[in-house]
């Protein structure tokens, strides 16, 4: 068959013009490589994100609200003395309202003997545990009682717990946080990494009475989270709330909220937000990768055309048909194509999963990438190989060979 | 009807906006089983009045036959069919696929046949060995002399076994042991029946044909019968007509 004579011409040509081949080939793997790795980041960050919020312990029927305006977890001003124990206690009195758990919060550093970590500490009350339903794996949760005398308790989370103690029951023993001495008295149930290498286990809790008077020295909250007696009072809760903050802070009718909720919806929202303009960078930078990739190919093309053009020319003047020189020529631009883009999508492929291992970047692998890539590479050599191609087959042979 | 029938023929080329009239209304008849050759000084036209009697491209004026066809009338694939089948070509400028390995290059148009032969490979290196290049069927162009490139053009117009051979100066390169080599190759397929058209500058050479045509200014300036033609001239076995 013609078609697979011509096939073979192809791949013969691909194989003695090493040099042309090579360069055009690292042209698309440039652009499919860097594209590759590029969505796998973007689509990563977007699942670590939802994977957070996952791990927030929002039920359907609580939301919390922050200290501080802006949006979300991000306070607009540094000032975030806005929530008080008193405004705990007007939300608490709500008759829509369950449980309310008020939220101061430190990052500071724990000491055991000679080792230390890094971690969150929280200074909340004994019903956290009831609304977060997270059990003890060993030891007991603070109490009432330890709430009222202020007492110097600590419950560890799975990871802090693992670095301090070292072959040592941490039960009873005695942390440093700051200044302070706090005694051990429980440890949280192990919830493991999440898929997306968040860490819900590095976190410790301490009565919130201690955390006023001995961590952050002020009655200021962090935040509180409230819980509706069901989950189609929420909305309402939150309308009833905003009404206390704003009377209780004194805010005019003009005057911007001075807090913010968080809430399961509101994240949601927000990582679309987020996902869309980073799709629309994303979009941009592959955008730019692909080009240059085509520029490599349709500059290597172009100064490889003279030399192609007479190849036509020769194998023309011995009986060539033009459809011979366009088969040959398609069949080239996507063998290059598809080399190009097999090596490209394993190169970005293997770079993404190196991000993934060492946890430098969060990555997760997409198949619509290399279709895109695929179609713009195979485009570029249909394009500025074929078309150029075509015309040297359009010229009579004795032209063709000038 | 003649085997090729050019009817006064021009050929203009443009060249920085100017007109280059390299053939001046040609007319010529040469029949089947001729051997001719071509002479002439430098830039007279011969290579020019080579590309149209082998298709390779149209005459600005006039009319040319090939074998019965008005080449000007025929379809492009057709023309490639006529290329392919009845033509045999010796570049003056070799024109060898770079890269491609002197078999692959000496096989190249037997590809575009409808059907490729079983003994394609055979062929070619029949054809190889015939030119005295058995030994560097394995070579690239650019690793051939310039004789042993000339050397694989030769055998790549004959490995179709073509019914006219064009031969733009093909002992330019050689050396006279090859040279006389290859005009008894030559002898031997015009005895067997192929029209043989043959450029040179070489007066030996062209006294190996039947029929000398003297070009000058993109004019036939003579015509001349080779008194000396014999067809068993270079075979003391050969059948001795005349
Ligand atoms: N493509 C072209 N464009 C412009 N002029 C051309 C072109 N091809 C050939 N010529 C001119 O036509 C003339 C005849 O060229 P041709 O190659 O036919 O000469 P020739 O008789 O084969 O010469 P030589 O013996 O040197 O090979 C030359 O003056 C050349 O410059
Ligand atoms: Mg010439």
């Amino acid at each position: 068959m013609r078609i697979f004579r011509n096939l073979r011409q192809a791949l013969r040509g691909v194989a003695s013009n090493k040099a042309n081949t090579f360069l055009m080939t690292l042209g698309i793997i440039v652009g499919i490589g860097s594209l590759t790795v590029i969505v796998a980041i973007g689509e990563g960050t977007k699942a670590k994100v939802l994977d957070r919020i996952s791990n927030l312990g929002f039920g359907p029927d609580s939301f919390s609200v922050h200290a501080g305006a802006g949006r979300l977890f991000f306070a607009r001003s540094g000032a975030t003395t806005s929530l008080s124990l008193q405004d705990v206690d007007d939300i608490r009195a709500l008759p829509t309202v369950r449980l309310v758990i008020p939220r101061q919060r430190k990052s500071t550093r724990i000491i055991f003997k000679k080792e230390f970590t890094n971690t969150r500490v929280y200074g909340v009350t004994p019903e956290w545990q009831i609304a977060r339903d997270w059990n003890i794996a060993d030891g007991v949760f603070f109490n009432d009682q330890h709430m009222e005398r202020k007492r110097r308790v600590i419950v560890l989370g799975a990871t802090p717990a693992k670095k301090l103690f070292i072959g040592t029951d941490p039960i009873g023993k005695m942390v440093r946080v700051g200044d302070v001495f706090f005694q051990v008295i429980g440890l949280l149930e192990e919830k493991g990494l999440t898929e997306s290498g968040y860490d819900p286990d590095d976190r410790t809790l301490i009565p919130l009475t201690t955390s006023i008077s001995r961590l952050t020295h002020q009655t200021y909250l962090h935040s509180a989270k409230v819980m509706a007696l069901s989950p189609a009072l929420v909305k309402k809760t939150m309308e009833d709330v905003s009404l206390i903050l704003r009377e209780n802070h004194n805010l005019s009718p003009l005057a911007d909220d001075d807090f913010r909720y968080v809430t399961p919806e509101g994240i949601m929202q927000w990582v679309t937000e987020s996902a869309q303009a980073l799709n629309r960078m994303l979009l941009l930078i592959s955008t730019v990768s692909l080009l240059v990739g085509g520029i490599v190919i349709m500059n290597i093309l172009l100064v490889s055309i003279r030399e192609r053009v007479r190849e036509i020319g020769i194998r023309r003047c011995f009986g060539a048909r033009r459809s011979d020189i366009t088969q040959q020529f398609l069949f080239e631009s996507v063998f290059v194509a598809l080399l190009g883009g097999i090596l490209g999508t394993a190169i970005g492929l293997t770079i993404s999963i190196i991000f993934q291992r060492f946890d430098l970047l969060p990555t997760k692998i997409t198949w619509e990438p290399f279709a895109l890539a695929f179609a713009f590479s195979t485009f570029i050599g249909l394009v500025f190989g074929i078309q150029p191609a075509r015309k040297a087959a359009m010229l009579s042979p004795e032209e063709s060979l000038r | 009807m003649s085997l090729i029938e050019l009817r006064s023929i021009s050929k203009t080329y443009k060249s920085a906006g100017l007109d280059v009239e390299v053939l001046k209304d040609v007319s010529l008849r040469i029949e089947e089983g001729e051997y001719v050759s071509i002479i002439g000084p430098s830039g007279a036209g011969k290579s020019t009045l080579m590309t149209i009697m082998g298709c390779l491209g149209l005459p600005t004026q006039g009319i040319y036959f090939l074998d019965g066809e008005e080449v000007g009338q025929v379809s492009d694939r057709e023309l490639s069919r006529i290329r392919n089948e009845k033509i045999g070509f010796v570049f003056q400028a070799f024109h060898l696929l770079p890269g491609v390995k002197a078999i692959d290059n000496v096989m190249m148009p037997l590809l575009y046949s409808d059907k490729v032969p079983k003994d394609a490979k055979q062929r070619a290196e029949t054809v190889l060995e015939k030119v005295g290049l058995g030994h560097r069927m394995g070579h690239t162009p650019g690793q051939l002399s310039g004789g042993e490139q000339q050397r694989v053009t030769i055998a790549r117009s004959l490995i179709n076994n073509p019914k006219i051979l064009l031969a733009d100066e093909p002992t330019g390169n050689l050396d006279s042991k090859n040279g006389v080599e290859i005009m008894k190759t030559f002898d031997q397929l015009n005895r067997e029946g192929t029209t043989i058209i043959l450029i040179t500058h070489d007066q030996e050479v062209a006294l190996h044909a039947q029929r000398i045509l003297t070009i000058k200014d993109g004019q036939i300036e003579s015509d001349q019968w080779n008194e000396n033609f014999q067809k068993s001239q270079a075979s003391p076995s050969g059948s001795g007509v005349e």
